[in-house]
């Protein structure tokens, strides 16, 4: 009796997931190279319904949210000035090596330097293939080309490598702005030769303030849309019970 | 007498299918390319009355109602900007096809993304196919052009959840599809709130005459005949 009550209990935990990946969204509105969440919505399985069950009569049993990946288009950038900060214009990641030995990839270029002057993200993660900067060599007099090469007057230091997947939407996000690879995305390869690298100037976070403000007040009026069709279930209950007085 | 009683109670059975089309409806108020459904109720089982004395007959009688049919609304709705470059929307009628474990199935809710292999895939893995059944790759910069997927239009659409419909192509003119925006759900949000009032409120109705009925009975038991009543 009452699937309704259910339907409408699916359709509360999906939006309930969609205000989780807003908030997530708002709370990083400015953090470097963040990218915003994908959350789609699906229908669920039809089944017949009604007595005598017609062929006809079939209804839904609500809906679920689907994560879609996350959003990879540009954010602004922004100049900072600072040597070591670095944003990717176009597709790619730089790569690095997160604490426990893996694969991490990130779209934060806030680098810097750690004791052994080797190039770390913001969050102490090595670059690789790893870079050093020598002591000799002030942080100042340091360039990056727009193909990664780094130069510090006419000694060549190394080259930030940019790489890319096949399918960034697989990637899994492993928090400190970094992602991993997994089956679905791919294993990192080259990035394509229109990625170039921007020195002194950091790429914002793609998350558009005002669009994850409305679609959380859409989220909000879609739970409580729900939550009345739980209501007007608990109401019917009562007045059948109400048939026996 | 006691005729009505199953009459109400038919009613009271028939709202319930109703609410629970609306409450699915409700649910999916955000599920992009939703297509809203009602609910067509009909009396069945007429039965011709006759006076008893003299035969005249008096008009005719429903001895029950149930839901016959619930019907989707496939209209196409507006589409809804979002940026994202797998995003699709058809402006107009059609479907995307989807190559699923169980045959080719059809869609709305173009919220697309990219696997492994690089061919565009719904957001359950299934591959998105061409206008020739071909699946489709991701290029560079992972973009699709939006002429590269195929739209069908169907006979006899039905749902098949996670936002499928099964049904077989035909003719007709098709939408274009459109990149970087998403078909908004057909579920009306006050249309449904407004059933849904309606729908209770017949409900309700329906234990009113089941009670009264009762209370009818509960007299023909127990009051006529006696002397005190």
């Amino acid at each position: 009796m009452l699937e309704g009550l259910n339907s409408a209990a699916a359709g509360m935990a999906a939006q309930q997931q969609r205000l989780d990946a807003t908030a997530n969204d708002l709370a990083n509105a400015n953090t470097n190279g963040y990218k915003r969440m994908r959350v789609g919505f699906r229908d669920l399985v039809y089944t017949q319904a009604g007595r005598p069950a017609a062929d006809g009569v079939r209804i839904g049993a609500g809906s679920a949210a689907i994560d879609a990946g996350r959003g990879f288009s540009q954010g602004t950038a922004r100049e900072t000035g600072e040597p070591l900060d670095v944003a990717i214009q176009g597709d790619g990641f730089l790569r690095v090596r997160t604490p426990d030995g893996g694969v991490g990839l990130t779209r934060d270029g806030a680098l810097q330097v750690d004791g052994n002057r080797r190039v770390t993200t913001a969050s102490g993660a090595l670059l690789q293939p790893p870079l050093t900067i020598p002591e000799s060599v002030s942080l100042e007099d340091v360039k990056i080309d727009a193909d990664g090469t780094v130069r510090a007057g006419e000694q060549r230091l190394g080259r930030i490598e940019v790489v890319n997947v096949r399918a960034p939407q697989g990637l899994q996000s492993i928090g400190d702005n970094l992602f991993a690879p997994t089956a679905t995305s791919g294993q990192p390869t080259g990035a394509p030769a229109a990625t170039k690298l921007v020195q002194g100037s950091l790429e914002g976070s793609n998350v558009n303030v005002s669009d994850a403000m409305v679609g959380m007040i859409e989220a909000q009026r879609s739970f409580e849309l729900a939550s009345r069709a739980i209501k007007t279930a608990d109401q019917m209950m009562e007045i059948a019970n109400g048939v026996k007085r | 007498m006691d005729r009505g009683l199953y009459l109400a109670a038919s009613g009271m059975l028939a709202e319930q299918v109703r609410q629970d089309q609306i409450a699915n409806d409700l649910a999916n108020a955000s599920t992009p390319g939703y297509k809203a459904d009602r609910t067509a109720q009909s009396a069945f089982g007429e039965l011709m009355l006759s006076n008893r004395v003299t035969g005249q007959q008096v008009g005719s009688q429903s001895t029950a109602v149930q839901v016959d049919e619930i019907e989707t609304d496939f209209s196409p709705q507006p589409a809804r900007e979002t940026g994202e470059p797998l995003d699709f929307a058809i402006v107009g009628e059609g479907f995307f096809a989807v190559q699923t474990d169980g045959g080719t199935r059809y869609t709305r809710n173009g919220q697309f993304t990219a696997n492994a292999e690089g061919l565009l895939v719904t957001a359950q893995g299934d591959p998105v196919l061409g206008p020739g059944g071909q699946t489709i790759r991701v290029g560079a910069g992972g973009q699709v052009d939006p002429r590269r997927l195929g739209v069908v239009t169907l006979n006899n659409p039905r749902k098949d959840g996670d936002s499928l419909v099964a049904g077989t192509p035909g003719g007709g003119t098709r939408g274009q599809v459109r990149a970087g925006a998403l078909e908004t759900s057909g579920a009306d949000a006050a249309r449904s709130m407004v059933d849904m009032i309606a729908s209770l409120r017949a409900f309700e109705a329906g234990q009113r005459v089941i009670q009264t009925i009762d209370e009818s009975l509960g007299k023909a038991a127990n009051t006529v005949g006696t002397l005190n009543g």
